[in-house]
């Protein structure tokens, strides 16, 4: 018995707290995203997470009358619980949901009326970003870049100064919100609170349970595939929530607070994830347009409205998707607001995303280059970039 | 967003309540809230509800010079972080 009793201690100690009830170290967060990514396009394809909620923004339209297609061709407008790519958006709400239930990180945020405002606001400017761009940011840069797209490069080039001016925003409000405080004449107060117990890790457990009756009951109805992209999605949310992996935090601090240290790991996760993405595509496993988007200032001009948004919602496309799971009323309305401004495109601009004058060609680097060519410009783009990256944050330190 | 609400503990300790202010308002908020805090050193205590905040929060700090007494979760969801100034 006591041997039992050991062998579960071990396990508990060695597995189930560092994944489950602490923090993971980022860049086991970026390493695991670049090899869950990798697998999930060998399996059906890369992630991205707006385009799906386009779709969902144009269901909601047509259902209140307004008649409008859904922006991306490869995702017409379908019931959701019969969309294959909108698998991997629950999975990512149902993960983040299980996981920060049984880390005690759930707690509904509740927030006033300004802060559902720019969270509407900062969604819907994602919305357009992502429509211009094309798509979001995990999808147009992660895996765009991964996917050896110029689109994501050049989404780079956008992301960076719009973040930046979202970050300035933040960094207003922080300063005027703490300036009207005054800690001299502040109200005495004995206790800032007790550790209690929960039993929310239980519900945590339940959520996965949850899941995995969806892929039970996807699979005998004969949708394999549909159970598969739920779990891939599952175990993203996992990956993001326990590692607080935020592509938005990323590109937001480079000059805002010159802390360039997630873009950095997420800059290793590029160049892990281009070298998987590679080795699929050279070798026929997946197409190789798969992920390469429309090119030219819609790149650079899409990233930098999305770039703007993603800051002032609090988080990128998949970002406000995981958040809202860990109960942030806020990011439901920035789901809310990106869902209606992406699916309202082609009421807006008269054409769905690739068509027309906004858009410029799909280039993929290896058809410019050669395969070897392509890599080597890649890895030199992510290289100067990461240099780029440290000389910002030297400069810092030297003042 | 709503208004940050300050306490005093005792003499020289200090709190704010950042509960509902996400991330990375916490962190961005850290060196506006030193230059308010009553000069003479002492200690602060940050509640915050932001899983990144306990972590980043600490980070920004130490970053800054200060050192960080205590980091603990004192709810679901929401954390205490003390720091020395």
């Amino acid at each position: 018995m006591s041997t039992i009793t050991a062998m579960v201690r071990t396990i508990r100690e060695t597995l189930y707290v560092p994944v489950f009830k602490r923090a993971w170290p980022i860049w086991a967060g970026v390493l695991a995203f670049a090899i869950t990514n990798i697998l999930m396009a060998a399996f059906a394809r890369g992630l991205g997470v707006f385009p799906q909620m386009s779709m969902w923004g144009a269901s909601i339209l047509n259902a209140i009358g307004i008649d409008v297609e859904a922006p991306f061709t490869p995702y017409p407008v379908t019931p959701v619980h019969l969309d294959l790519h909108s698998m991997i958006n629950f999975g990512i709400i149902l993960g983040v949901l299980g996981s920060a239930l049984i880390a005690r990180e759930f707690k509904l945020r509740t927030d006033n009326w300004r802060g559902y405002a720019q969270g509407f606001l900062g969604g819907a400017l994602m919305g357009i970003g992502t429509v211009m761009t094309p798509p979001c940011n995990i999808g147009g840069f992660g895996t765009a870049v991964m996917a050896l797209s110029l689109s994501g490069f050049l989404m780079a080039v956008g992301l960076v100064p719009g973040a930046y001016l979202g970050a300035k925003l933040l960094q207003w409000q922080s300063n005027r919100a703490i300036d009207k405080i005054d800690f001299k004449d502040a109200p005495v107060q004995v206790d800032t609170g007790k550790y209690r117990s929960s039993r929310r890790p239980l519900l945590g457990w339940f959520v996965f349970l949850l899941i995995f009756v969806a892929v039970v009951i996807y699979s005998v109805y004969d949708r394999s595939n549909f159970a598969v992209l739920l779990l891939f999605g599952a175990l993203f949310g996992i990956i993001f929530q326990r590692s607080r992996l935020c592509f938005a935090a990323g590109f937001r601090d480079i000059f805002a607070a010159r802390d360039t240290k997630l873009l950095r790991w997420i800059l290793v996760a590029e160049m892990v994830g281009m070298i998987g993405f590679s080795i699929l595509k050279f070798n026929g496993f997946i197409a190789s347009d798969h992920f390469v988007f429309p090119t030219g200032i819609n790149s650079i001009a899409g990233g930098f409205i999305f770039g703007i948004g993603m800051v002032i919602a609090g988080g990128c496309g998949s970002g406000i998707l995981w958040r809202s799971a860990e109960g942030y009323v806020r990011h439901w309305f920035a789901i809310i607001g990106g869902m209606l401004a992406a699916g309202s495109w082609v009421l807006l601009y008269g054409a769905k995303v690739g068509e027309g004058w906004l858009y410029g060609p799909k280039v993929f680097l290896p058809d410019v280059f050669g395969w070897p060519g392509a890599l080597v410009v890649g890895s030199l783009i992510l290289i100067v970039f990461y240099i780029i990256l440290v000389l910002v944050e030297v400069k810092k330190k030297n003042g | 967003m709503g208004k940050p609400v300050s306490c005093k503990l005792e003499d020289g300790s200090y709190c704010i309540d950042l509960r509902g202010w996400m991330c990375p308002y916490p962190k961005y908020m850290l060196e506006p809230i030193f230059q308010k805090l009553p000069a003479g050193g002492g200690k602060v205590t940050l509640l915050v509800d932001c899983p990144s905040a306990s972590t980043d929060v600490p980070e920004a700090a130490r970053k800054q010079g200060y050192t960080v007494k205590e980091v603990s979760q004192v709810n679901d969801g929401e954390w205490q972080v003390v720091i020395e100034y």
